[in-house]
């Protein structure tokens, strides 16, 4: 009787458990782009039909120099940080192309080139904070990945 | 002498012309397209388009955007003066992200372009505002 009771606190409990763990949707972040690779690396994420998964990033966008205003200047910076966002996030969804060439002559390395490059289309991303420092603007976005939106 | 009745018909067809153009040219849908480029982090150009529709377009008005009109039915200007409510309503309906990037010997440039496809929109003008609507 006594381990009945038991083996059934613990069943209940771990359902709680699962129960929480799937409505919670999974979150990936990210700030710096070559760092997140690596760190990618170690899990993998799955879009399921019951667990949604969120991409937040952070993308940056600089002022040009010869702005006539603080506010264009921010204006400006904000523009460019969306771009990257916008660019982290295809990344992360899409991935990266990335070609490379290295020359070498006389076993040494003469030059060397990488070349990357994305193609995707972002729909519903969203600005969750933006700030503008010393020039630097930074932008946090978040995209929302559900099952239905690719199961057709 | 010339027959001044000679012209009657004539100016009966070009003004029916007229008329069926004006109703075939639906005049609240226009095409518009959005495009900049960012490149090393500093935003290097910007495109916005904007015209008249030339032939009907197909399809239903989706999400309204409204926005504040002085401009007399001007769709062009009146984008212009809310420009920051538009573009973040276009980054709402999707953008296309083009990156390239090419380091060499460790030094990087980048070049990201941001593109709206040429999209139908519906648009209604009002006594002071505008609604737009992309048509999918």
């Amino acid at each position: 009787m006594k381990y009945s009771m038991l083996l059934a606190a613990l069943l209940s409990a771990s359902t709680i458990m699962a129960a929480n763990e799937m409505a919670q949707p999974e979150v990936i972040t990210t700030t710096q782009p070559s760092m997140m690779q690596v760190s990618d690396s170690k899990k993998e994420y799955l879009l399921t039909e019951k667990k949604d998964v969120r991409i937040s990033v952070t993308g940056q966008g600089v002022a040009p120099m010869n702005t006539v205003s603080p506010a264009q200047a921010y204006a400006l910076a904000k523009r460019a940080a969306v771009a990257d966002a916008y660019r982290l996030i295809a990344e992360k969804i899409k991935g990266v192309r990335v070609d490379g060439q290295d020359l070498v002559k006389n076993m040494m390395v003469q030059r060397s080139t990488v070349r990357t490059s994305v193609d995707a289309m972002v729909r519903n991303a969203n600005i969750i904070e933006t700030t503008f420092k010393d020039g630097l603007c930074e932008i946090e976005m978040e995209i929302m990945l559900s099952h239905s939106q690719f199961a057709h | 002498m010339r027959n001044r009745d000679g012209n009657y018909a004539f100016s009966l067809s070009i003004c029916s012309l007229i008329l069926t153009n004006s109703l075939v040219l639906d005049a609240s849908e226009y095409l518009i397209s959005y495009r900049y480029t960012v490149q090393d982090a500093i935003l290097y150009s910007e495109k916005l388009q904007v015209a008249h529709a030339m032939k009907k377009c197909e399809g239903k008005a989706q999400k309204p955007l409204i926005l504040e009109s002085y401009a007399d039915n001007d769709l062009q200007k009146t984008l212009l003066a809310n420009s920051n409510e538009f573009i973040d309503y276009i980054h709402t309906l999707g953008l296309h992200v083009r990156h390239r990037s090419l380091t060499t010997d460790f030094q990087n440039k980048s070049t990201t372009v941001l593109t709206l496809k040429t999209t139908c929109f519906k648009v209604d003008f009002n006594d002071n505002s505008a609604i737009i609507a992309p048509i999918k």
